[in-house]
């Protein structure tokens, strides 16, 4: 009894630690810029809509959105289609140098993102790609190849054999087996590789800054960025571009959060 | 005979598209990379000038500008990767056990728990900024709970002394879920029997927890503190969107100094000292991974 009012305890102050940040966030998308800046007061004196509205329209932030839809939605067709042929390979077709290979994709995820970055912007450059959305997608797929190969591989090793047999019987192709039996039978772990790769990339920062030049093509990072270079940022602007970031994911989180969690158990015990 | 053959090519086949990028985006850049890291260039003129291992010891003790930066860095880097995993650990086991405890709103608070780290990006981290600033809702709350004392009239951030220990409270509070999350599917795997025994035999919550518990899971603490060395190591997106190394380099790390190094030194001839300052991460990662591989295999 004692021990389960101390786990409510607990539980309780961490759920105002995890929700802080994004409690402020919404009081300062929802307030104008004379109550923004007078701090305090979680529930905005006279709050506002036009915050948004401003941001939305005026500060291109309907035009950064799409932009972040297309690149993401890009990279995680681009992921699904290249890695879950890959993943049917490992798991299901015997070829020399199997294990090498799988061996040498998992490797990857020892290098450090940040060692090969610049390699990377020049090697955009050298192929005509730098400032254009083609060159950021390319590396996003990459960059997901350890995870996704391990999933999916594990994902396809876990259909029966005995359906591939069957199939081959039947005088099904190998592409035919793998796109009409393998696929969906795995539709867990397609969701799962589909979300880890959809939400690091949806908030993607770090490579896109260096790569996109155009304000035309800049994804929502990028937007909320430039709203912060000036000196004195307009914390409700801020707050409220923030606010569009993150819905979406929190949204998708929600709806899909079991595959998630089998995605991340899953990535640390493989 | 034929068949096999076919299969094999099929295989082949498949990876094409993967082996396609990997060749390209993985081995070229990599090897590019190290050759780089050999050179001395400002990524505009047409050829690199080969200064052979000069630029890791530019970087270790020669170069009187670049050598301060990067101890100075590494010692920052060394701070986090104490501070993020033991805090991740800290309060992920805790929370896990509190958890497991409950059945009513177990699946609720978990959601909620998670959005730190689903969110986790340069949205969230303008939003610790809000919050920390020197006007922030945490100096304001402070000061209404009484604990004026501890308000930062600078911000959290802007104060030498407690930028870094701000960001690493920062940088854990995105971690701590997938701690809870792992050490919550490490207890419910545990033989309910085992908690019973230790019941019967007369010993306490805490007893049991330090006892029976701790040490079943050690396994998954050794993992949570390995994803978390890593993530200290190479992740710098918060240190770079929050305070760019500041206040005066007391929150630059080692993957910061790489990129600045790279991408905002104008025309300085510094892209051989990114890819060599990056070929050491690359190698205390190796290490670090080899550790990892030992730890785990001994203790299960």
């Amino acid at each position: 009894m004692k021990a389960r009012v101390i786990a409510y305890v607990i539980l309780a102050i961490y759920t105002v630690v995890s929700v802080y940040p994004f409690a402020w966030m919404v009081s300062a998308a929802f307030k104008n810029s004379t109550d923004v800046f007078a701090g305090g007061q979680l529930i905005p004196a006279h709050p506002t809509l036009s915050t948004f509205a401003r941001t939305w329209g005026e500060l291109d932030f309907v035009r950064y959105f799409g932009n972040s839809l297309v690149v993401t939605a890009a990279t995680t067709a681009g992921v699904l289609v290249v890695y879950s042929l890959a993943g049917y390979a490992f798991a299901v077709l015997r070829f020399p140098g199997r294990r090498l290979l799988y061996a040498g994709f998992l490797a990857l995820l020892f290098v450090p993102g940040i060692t090969v970055l610049l390699p990377v912007v020049i090697l955009q450059q050298q192929l005509g790609l730098l400032g254009t959305r083609l060159g950021i997608i390319l590396p996003f797929v990459n960059g997901t190849a350890p995870l996704s190969i391990l999933l999916l591989t594990n994902g396809f090793r876990s259909v029966p054999s005995e359906l591939r047999e069957s199939a081959r019987c039947d005088g099904a192709s190998e592409f035919r087996t793998f796109l009409s039996i393998y696929l969906p039978a795995s539709r867990p772990a397609l969701v799962t590789v589909a979300l880890l790769t959809a939400v690091p990339t949806w908030n993607e920062y770090v490579l896109t800054r260096v790569s996109l030049n155009d304000p035309a093509l800049f994804t929502l990072p990028l937007g909320l960025q430039s709203l912060t270079s000036t000196t004195a940022p307009q914390y409700n602007i801020v707050m409220a571009a923030s606010l569009i970031v993150v819905v979406p994911v929190v949204v998708l989180f929600v709806l899909l959060q079991r595959y998630f969690v089998n995605g991340l158990v899953g990535a640390v015990k493989g | 005979m034929r068949r096999r053959a076919r299969e094999a090519l099929t295989g082949y086949a498949f990876l094409l598209p993967a082996l396609a990028l990997f060749a390209v985006l993985g081995v070229y850049t990599i090897v590019y990379g190290l050759l780089l890291s050999f050179a001395r260039w400002n990524g505009f003129t047409a050829h690199w000038s080969w200064v052979g291992i000069g630029n890791y010891l530019d970087l270790l003790y020669r170069d009187a500008a670049q050598a301060p930066q990067v101890r100075s860095a590494a010692i920052n880097t060394a701070v986090i990767m104490v501070g993020i995993p033991l805090l991740t650990v800290v309060a992920g086991l805790p929370l896990a056990l509190a958890l497991n405890r409950i059945t009513r709103l177990r699946t609720a608070l978990r959601t909620i728990f998670f959005l730190p780290y689903v969110t986790a990006g340069v949205a969230v981290f303008y939003a610790w900024s809000y919050v920390l600033q020197p006007e922030g809702s945490v100096n304001w709350l402070l000061q209404t709970l009484g604990l004026g004392t501890l308000a930062q009239p600078q911000g959290f951030l802007g104060n030498p002394t407690t930028a870094l220990p701000t960001l690493i409270v920062v940088q854990a509070w995105s971690a701590i879920p997938v701690a809870m999350l792992l050490y919550l599917a490490g207890l419910q795997a545990i033989d309910p029997e085992v908690l019973d025994a230790a019941r019967v035999d007369g010993a306490s919550g805490v007893r049991t927890v330090t006892a029976v518990i701790w040490p079943l899971l050690r396994p998954i603490t050794a993992a949570v503190i390995m994803l978390n060395l890593r993530d200290a190591l190479q992740g710098f997106q918060l240190f770079l969107v929050v305070t760019n190394g500041g206040p005066g380099g007391h929150t630059n790390v080692l993957g910061l100094q790489t990129y600045n190094l790279a991408f905002f030194s104008d025309l300085r001839p510094t892209l051989g000292l990114s890819s060599a300052l990056g070929w050491m991460l690359f190698v205390v990662a190796l290490v670090l991974a080899g550790i990892n591989v030992r730890v785990l295999r001994s203790r299960t």
